[in-house]
């Protein structure tokens, strides 16, 4: 639930509201995270793997209710029927223009984390971000998107959503970001008795570890180098303690300490932040930590008294905008679910494997006039590649009935005969908890923090090294996994065999 | 009856409009090369945790490769709980063959322990929108009873319905298998972590060193 969430405003700003109940702010700290206007945060919706990013606009209260107006990112798949030309892996879209799918009150529970975005438009009021910052970000924009006329656009409009653009762009001052390790060697020799906890099996996303370990790097560092398996998503700001902000007016961020950490930890980073600061002044080594930092940090939080707390499930507690029914074009999933249900959908199995779409689509053409669209599901690790399935999907229920019968009664294709049915194969929902064959270790003993490290070595990805339980373990799996692909390879061998003695006898 | 028909360079025979099928070739072709090309950069995984994301496989695979995308493969047709997989593109052909080759000497573990991911070099049939090669050939006719050959397609289907069946059971089994030796090492690690937490308290509670004290044993050397 909520109710222990850490929670506590930041600066102040102006009051408003009818009745003059509703107090704006310019940040706040939620779950040990400092947010401020112009953030970019990742919300969550029930039931979708990828959560939504959206900039924060406004925050304020009013009455007992803490809201934040969000300005919405649009991903390529939102708005993929829109989208002209060349798209980045990681390249997202800033809503602009007028109506339903610009922006969106939300309580401000529903925020999940934060993550950066960095700005790429040559447009002279964006400052122009260093080539670090555009490597280490973890969504890149420089195209809006107009949601009143569903156009796409580099031009940088005046304002969007009543603010001018200048505050969208990118911050005045470089922003240092955290970015995921590449070398976790380091920590496998940690984990040297080989005793890694993985997640709990509350199935949290791997990007929504974000936050925690964090300090577990930060407090590792005290005792070896600066290894910092690193959360692989989001940037994270960190916080210091005031005095050490001091010290350094570079560029030092702050965050206040992130969930689950032991009190007694505050301490060790405080050393630790200065070293950090020693290295940035040098250049990094390879094994690198970068404190994130917010330069529009003006009211620091102080380190906090962290309660302990469980794996947060934000899925489950937090109400969402529904953007689901915005210009999204339906994902196969949701066409073939619909198709199913007023009976367009049919089955057809025996294809040649090495038929796509448009092969089917073309065959169903030329062999019963019908039109259709056609996807081929084969999944590669385990269907039988003699075997050729995919969904075809026709106008109306009628048509398809006609197409399973006129199908079945003989069409044979390249000298396979094929078959089909109607309906949706049953399969299991995607399974959200843990992989088969990731273990846990239930010990109670283990105090929050080193949970926390355990936690944050098995979230990271690494080869196994020889040295460790883990590694035989592995083994034993790869051991396994050969045996189970010779089956695969005999079977499958097999049938072809089979399939072809056939042929050559009918032949006679 | 039957018919047969035969599916050439993409126009139907029946009246070549020499100029636009040249055309239509032509891009086919390009179109299919491009996607060959995008075949051999990309790797398969599988094996893979359902929780983790395209940020993890990209940071995951950073020491070796970089990650042009990520698509996850949808299982439609196995009803049972299977890992995930995922079809990744990287930036040329050696990326993934590196990539391919840690992955197969060495165990490589993403997103939880100790069960490693398996990586392969993609083919073509594993891309659901695969173009059409150009030139491909495609036939088929209509059968139907009374038709000599009708008796043996009935039986080719009924052989491939078994094929299925038999593949399915395989299947089945080998996810017992690895249910199996999950339980199996959980057991094994529950146990060896019972005994290092044993060894660890003793330790630390006095009792090795009143042993060593008793025995006249010294804990260090020399």
């Amino acid at each position: 639930s909520n109710e222990n969430i850490q929670f506590s405003w930041g600066k102040k700003r102006a009051k408003g509201g009818a009745k003059m109940d509703t107090q704006f702010y310019g940040s706040f700290t939620f779950d040990n995270v400092k947010y401020s206007l112009y953030d970019c945060v990742y919300l969550f919706k029930n039931g979708e793997s990828e959560p939504y990013i959206g900039k924060i606009v406004k925050i304020w209260q009013q009455n007992e209710a803490k809201k934040v107006k969000i300005l919405w990112f649009f991903t390529p798949d939102e708005i993929r029927n829109f989208l002209r030309g060349p798209v980045a892996e990681n390249e997202i879209f800033l809503a602009s223009g007028d109506g339903t799918g610009l922006a969106d009150i939300n309580p401000l529970e529903s925020i999940a984390g934060k993550c950066t975005v960095v700005c790429i438009s040559k447009d002279e009021r964006n400052r122009q971000p260093t080539p670090k910052e555009q490597t280490v970000a973890d969504y890149i924009f420089y195209r809006f998107f107009d949601v009143g006329n569903c156009t796409l656009s580099e031009q940088v409009p005046e304002k969007i959503a009543g603010l001018e653009v200048n505050v969208l762009l990118n911050p005045k001052d470089e922003q240092v970001i955290c970015y995921p390790d590449q070398d976790v060697q380091g920590m496998d020799q940690k984990v040297g008795a080989g005793l890694v906890a993985p997640l709990p099996q509350s199935a949290v996303k791997m990007d929504e570890i974000p936050v925690a370990p964090l300090p577990q790097s930060a407090a590792k560092m005290e005792d070896e180098i600066p290894v910092a398996a690193v959360p692989l998503s989001q940037s994270v700001a960190i916080s210091l303690p005031p005095s050490v902000k001091e010290v350094d007016k570079a560029q030092v961020a702050a965050v206040p300490l992130p969930l689950a950490v032991e009190e007694d930890v505050p301490k060790p980073t405080q050393k630790v932040f200065k070293r950090t600061e020693n290295l940035t002044t040098k250049n990094m080594p390879s094994k690198k930590l970068k404190l994130s930092q917010d330069l529009t940090t003006q009211s620091m939080a102080p380190v906090p008294d962290v309660k302990v707390r469980s794996v947060p499930s934000a899925q489950q507690t937090t109400r969402q905008a529904d953007r689901s029914k915005w210009f999204k074009p339906q994902p196969w999933h949701g066409k073939l679910a619909q198709a199913d249900k007023e009976g367009r959908l049919v089955y057809i199995q025996n294809l040649d494997i090495r038929f796509g779409a448009s092969e089917i689509v073309e065959l169903i053409r030329e062999a019963l006039q019908l039109s259709c669209t056609a996807k081929p599901i084969n999944h590669p690790t385990y269907d039988d590649p003699n075997n050729g399935k995919a969904y075809v999907v026709f106008n109306s229920r009628n048509i398809a009935d006609e197409a399973v019968m006129k199908i079945n009664s003989g069409l044979v294709v390249g000298g396979r005969p094929l078959y089909c049915s109607k309906g949706l194969l049953k399969v299991p929902k995607p399974a959200s908890g843990a992989l088969v064959g990731h273990l846990t270790i239930s010990n109670q003993k283990m105090n929050p923090r080193q949970r926390e490290e355990q936690k944050k070595a098995v979230s990271t990805s690494h080869c196994s090294q020889p040295n460790t339980i883990e590694y035989d373990l592995a083994l034993d799996w790869m051991l396994v996994r050969e045996k189970q692909a010779m089956k695969f390879s005999i079977l499958h061998k097999r049938h072809a065999g089979e399939r072809k003695s056939f042929a050559a006898k009918m032949e006679k | 009856v039957r018919s047969l028909w035969i599916r050439g360079l993409g126009a139907p025979m029946a009246n070549p409009n020499e100029h636009a099928e040249g055309m239509m070739g032509e891009h086919a072709e390009k179109e299919y090369a491009d996607f060959e090309a995008r075949v051999k950069r990309t790797i398969y995984i599988d094996h893979l945790s359902p929780v983790v994301t395209r940020q993890v496989i990209r940071a995951a695979l950073s020491q070796c490769a970089h990650v042009v995308s990520v698509e996850f493969v949808e299982n439609y047709t196995i009803p049972y709980d299977i890992p995930a997989a995922a079809l990744v593109e990287l930036d040329d052909e050696s990326q993934a063959r590196s990539a391919v080759d840690l992955m197969r000497d060495f165990p490589f573990i993403i997103g939880g322990m100790p069960r490693p991911v398996r990586a392969s070099l993609a083919r073509p049939e594993m891309f659901p929108d695969r173009p059409s090669p150009p030139g491909s050939k495609m036939e088929f006719l209509w059968l139907k009873q009374g038709d000599p050959e009708y008796d043996g397609m009935s039986k080719l289907k009924s052989l491939a319905k078994r094929q299925e069946a038999e593949n399915m059971a395989l299947i089945k089994n080998i996810l017992e298998e690895e249910k199996e030796l999950a339980a199996q090492q959980q057991i094994m690690l529950d146990a060896n972590y019972y005994k290092y937490d044993l060894l660890e308290n003793i330790v630390q509670n006095g009792t090795v060193k009143n042993l060593a004290g008793h025995y006249r044993v010294n804990l260090f050397d020399g």
